[in-house]
């Protein structure tokens, strides 16, 4: 059987390129929140400690395991009149659903014990991400998790491409540490390729493409929350 | 009341200065080639600057000098006479005295009477601080002509012995040299009216978006190469323990530079949807990106927010002319007048993005003929 996904329009609709537009806005904020959370401010000032870098693992992997169950309800949220969405979502889910191996693998690397990490609950904000993504991604057709997955995956291709090195640089640790922020990084064309093609199909309306952009929002600032709690524990 | 901008003017000091000679002027680190300095330049895309220092690192002409000198060509160009000018305002990242301003430097150098001055502080962005204050004190009918001059002299943080007291090659990283090989020095001035004169430039509007509360310090001068060490030069019990400490260089944290693209685009994002901006109308657009490098990646974004500016109307001469820090502007846009001669009712957009602790800002003129 082949699996029909969402295609790449040749040029955005007036509504698609206005979402777009927001949600690069959204993204920005996004960055400049993250910028002034405090493990981060120590990831960009270069006092990052071989420490913080477990303790971001710690705070991660409860969020990475569950990332694959919200992808994959919100993929059955879509009808059959959205197959193809569902399709390109499926897809996803699956590309993600072990990478929180990886991160345990990399935690040990960095000197931590597995049993530790595995037995870590959620932080606040992490709870607090999580349900959000499950009450959305349990409506039907969820064209509004566009937003989340912007957002997560834009930091996603930030980890790789900003903060693995800048890790690897200051606590000495290496590669084979950072294999969880690495893998996130896309490829460019075939990604934007995917957003593109989602925002064009899910942005048909006013009422869809300000879900879109509402939902980034909440995912941004819970993400942001998630990384705080980090230095509240 | 509209503010016009009514003349222009510009310095360079010296001979064009190539990529070659860059080092013979500056100086040999601990007598070593910089090993940084081809990639440097290659990313940056400048080809020749000027310097007001010479090869023996006497200043040639100060920045005061230079401030001077880009005024005089502005006025001369302009029947306002000394007396009729009502404002002085001035930018610099680094005047010649600690204290005071250059804008009391200027007016002496200028033989100005009993005028209002403002010196504004910061770095690129400083110059489009003095324009707005310059053009606002016109708009409320204060003034009816404020003459701007920016002044840059950036060559003297580059002498070979400013890294030797650091430390020399030891001490010497990607950060504190990666200025040395984009900043050179010159000064430019506009002269802006309440009524238009001749062919000339109608302020549209003018905006400044900092975002200082979300980053760290991403170009400085005043803090030590130890990331630990919280003190500033001044805390140090001399300025020699200082400058041995390194709080003296002037650094830029490559690695947060990024954000400036962004940030840029996110500003200009912010003003089309407050319907300030119409990119569709704009003819000529004169961005201060400091290197080559950024230039293709503010584009890309631009045209992913489906906000481009095609290419042909992009203007800059800092392949020639170098990067002026706050100068930059005013020596483009001095340059781009006498050039491209823009036609009667041209819609010309500056942009100017800082990095040193992310402020961007944008101005928006319109060619008009009295």
């Amino acid at each position: 059987m082949t699996t029909v996904e969402v295609e790449r329009p040749v040029a955005l609709s007036d509504l698609g390129q206005e979402t777009l537009r927001r949600l690069m806005r959204e993204w920005f904020e996004f960055e400049r929140l993250l910028a002034t959370v405090p493990i981060v401010r120590r990831l960009d000032v270069g006092t990052f400690t071989r420490e913080d870098y477990q303790r971001l693992l710690l705070n991660l992997r409860p969020q990475v395991v569950e990332g694959s169950r919200w992808i994959s309800r919100c993929a059955s949220s879509f009808d059959r009149d959205h197959a193809d969405i569902r399709s390109t979502i499926l897809r996803h889910a699956f590309d993600e659903h072990r990478d929180y191996e990886v991160l345990e693998q990399d935690y040990v690397a960095v000197g931590g014990d597995l049993a530790t990490i595995r037995a870590r609950e959620k932080n606040p904000g992490s709870q607090a991400l999580h349900a959000f993504l499950m009450f959305k991604s349990g409506e039907p057709n969820p064209g509004g998790l566009l937003g989340a997955m912007w957002i997560i995956e834009g930091l996603g291709e930030k980890m790789a491409a900003n903060w693995a090195e800048r890790i690897e640089t200051l606590t000495g640790c290496g590669s084979e540490a950072t294999r969880f922020l690495r893998y996130h990084g896309h490829n460019d064309d075939a990604h934007m390729d995917k957003l593109y093609s989602l925002v064009d199909r899910i942005c048909n309306s006013e009422a869809a493409a300000n879900d879109v952009i509402s939902t980034a929002k909440v995912v941004a600032r819970l993400y942001a929350w998630q990384l705080e709690e980090i230095d509240a524990a | 009341m509209n503010a016009y901008l009514t003349s222009t003017g510009s310095f360079l000091p010296g001979p064009p200065v190539g990529n070659d000679e860059m080092e013979d002027i500056l100086g040999l680190v601990g007598g070593k080639p910089s090993r940084l300095k081809a990639r440097i330049l290659k990313a940056n895309g400048i080809q020749t600057r000027h310097y007001a220092i010479d090869r023996q690192h006497r200043t040639i002409h100060s920045v005061q000098d230079m401030a001077v000198a880009a005024a005089r060509q502005c006025l001369d160009a302009s029947p306002v006479t000394a007396r009729g000018i009502g404002m002085l305002s001035c930018a610099t990242t680094q005047g010649d005295m600690v204290i005071p301003g250059l804008g009391s430097m200027v007016q002496a150098g200028l033989g100005l009477p009993g005028l209002e001055i403002l010196t504004a502080h910061g770095i690129c962005s400083s110059s489009a601080m003095a324009i707005k204050a310059a053009a606002n004190a016109i708009k409320v009918g204060e003034h009816r002509a404020a003459l701007v001059v920016v002044s840059e002299l950036a060559s003297r943080l580059f002498k070979n012995t400013r890294y030797e007291a650091a430390g020399g090659q030891d001490a010497i990283d990607f950060n504190s040299e990666f200025l040395r090989w984009m900043l050179s020095d010159g000064a430019g001035a506009w002269l802006l009216e309440s009524e238009p004169r001749g062919k000339c430039l109608r302020v549209d509007w003018m905006r400044g978006i900092s975002h200082a509360d979300s980053f760290p310090v991403c170009m400085s001068i005043g803090t030590p190469a130890d990331v630990t060490d919280t003190r500033t030069w001044q805390d140090f019990a001399t300025y020699g323990e200082a400058e041995a400490a390194g709080a003296l260089l002037i650094r830029q944290d490559v690695r947060l530079l990024e954000h400036i693209v962004k940030l840029g685009v996110d500003g200009a994002l912010r003003l089309i949807e407050e319907g300030t901006l119409n990119v569709g109308e704009i003819d000529h657009f004169l961005c201060h990106y400091s290197s080559h490098h950024f230039r293709g990646k503010i584009a890309t974004m631009l045209e992913m927010a489906g906000a481009s500016i095609a290419q042909e109307k992009w203007f800059t001469n800092l392949y020639t002319r170098g990067n002026t820090g706050a100068a930059s502007i005013l020596i483009m846009l001095d340059e781009f007048l006498r050039e491209v001669r823009p036609k009667v009712g041209a819609k010309i957009l500056c942009m100017v993005p800082e990095s040193g602790r992310f402020n961007t800002a944008y101005m928006q003129f319109t060619v008009v003929e009295a």
